[in-house]
């Protein structure tokens, strides 16, 4: 398959799993698992597949911008390191889901910030986490200030 | 020490959603902080996290506040179709309009008075004038229905503070913001820039948002009156809000004048 092929592949794969992940119920653990495991792991197959076969040709590294470069210059790297975001933001937006839905913070809450974590990986999961921390923190506050 | 404003009740959706627009507030405005140190454009002379990052604060006490109500309301009240309704379009507001304020700043473009295509405008007067106006109506709502519920766990200077406090609020910033959206900020023309610190209110011609300001925190300043007066034992809170609120009405009333007058507030 061309690289291009492959690039819409993985990212079809991905979005379907952050449809999951958004819009379907969390109840049955046979969902949950599509977007946290199924989807991740055949990413992850991808990858490795692409990165065992075509690291070495790209030749380049992971030691400059130059080398890391270098490496980007081809397309099944560059395909490889795309479905390495993908992968792991889905993972992570599974993950932080789940935590989420522990702090009682709704789907409405979570739609935006899971789709910070989709287009901007780091960001969205700043975002996940200090909303989780401002949600469990309120409550910590006010036995603090009830206290006094 | 008997805690007069009393617990609140179970939390259920109406308040978590609340308080979870607050934890998602405050996390923008962290976000907005780790964004400072490697931002350099300016809009208007001011650096283009400046207004997520007020926005943020606002909104973590806007719905802190509205939280703090709701849970103390009756429980056929918080879990009712008008007030669970109400609490989704906030949010939905809410969510809106942060969006769109930090997507044009990462862009380093206005979000607000920005008629610079008609997409623009249709955001800036469409969505943003929308979201805004419904986010300040439903303060009034929200006041209303806490005014009627006679099961809320709300001290009597409290609920006459919250009702006082919350409509005045909504009137006083629909007329004041609602003036500003048709004119701009400044009456006058500002040449040097010269700012209040942190504010950024002008000190050099008349600046419309300090009136602004003044008039969303009336939901603030009323209710936490009426709580000092319930912990006191005052026995005629109800009147001295009543007066209060009056008072509150006329100060906003005078900082909106001076500013339409383009005097500026200046530091004593």
């Amino acid at each position: 398959m061309s690289p291009d092929r492959l690039f819409d592949l993985a990212n079809t794969l991905a979005l379907a799993g952050w449809v999951v992940l958004l819009f379907a119920p969390r109840r049955w653990p046979g969902v949950t698992h599509v977007p946290r495991w199924g989807i991740p792991i055949a990413l992850s197959a991808l990858y490795a597949g692409l990165m065992l076969a075509y690291f070495d040709q790209a030749g380049g590294s992971y030691g400059s911008i130059a080398e890391v470069r270098q490496l980007f210059a081809s397309d099944e790297v560059l395909v490889a390191g795309w479905t390495h975001y993908l992968t792991f933001d889905l993972m992570i937006g599974a993950l932080m889901a789940e935590r989420l839905d522990g702090a009682e913070v709704s789907r409405l809450v979570q739609a935006p910030v899971l789709a910070c974590i989709f287009l901007f990986g780091p960001l969205g999961v700043l975002l996940s986490l200090g909303t989780e921390a401002a949600m469990r923190g309120g409550p910590l506050l006010r036995r603090i200030g009830g206290a006094a | 020490m008997t805690d007069v404003v009393l617990m609140p009740q179970a939390r259920d959706r109406a308040v978590s959603q609340l308080w979870a627009f607050a934890a998602v507030s405050a996390a923008l405005a962290g976000l907005t902080l780790v964004w400072m140190p490697f931002e350099t454009r300016l809009i208007e002379g001011v650096p283009v996290t400046a207004k997520p990052l007020k926005f943020a604060l606002s909104f973590v006490v806007y719905f802190a506040t509205l939280a703090l109500v709701v849970e103390r309301l009756s429980e056929p009240v918080r879990r009712g179709l008008l007030l669970q309704t109400t609490v989704a379009v906030l949010g939905v507001c809410f969510l809106a309009e942060m969006a769109w304020m930090i997507l044009q700043a990462a862009r380093g473009e206005a979000s607000h008075f920005n008629e610079s295509t008609p997409f623009h405008l249709f955001m800036y007067q469409v969505v943003m004038g929308t979201g805004a106006t419904l986010l300040v109506l439903g303060v009034a709502l929200i006041g209303w229905i806490a005014g009627r519920d006679g099961a809320a766990h709300l001290s009597p200077g409290v609920r006459r503070g919250v009702v006082l406090g919350f409509v005045l609020s909504c009137v006083a910033t629909l007329v004041v913001a609602g003036y500003m959206s048709s004119t701009g900020r400044f009456v006058g023309t500002p040449v040097t820039g010269a700012t209040l610190p942190l504010l950024g209110w002008s000190t050099e011609v008349g600046d419309l948002r300090p009136a602004h300001f003044l008039s969303l925190h009336a939901m603030q300043v009323l209710p936490l009156l009426g709580l000092w007066l319930d912990r006191r034992g005052s026995p005629d809170a109800r009147r001295i809000l009543g007066r209060s609120a009056a008072v509150y009405a006329v100060l906003v009333a005078a900082v909106f004048l001076q500013a339409l007058a383009g005097v500026p507030l200046r530091p004593l």
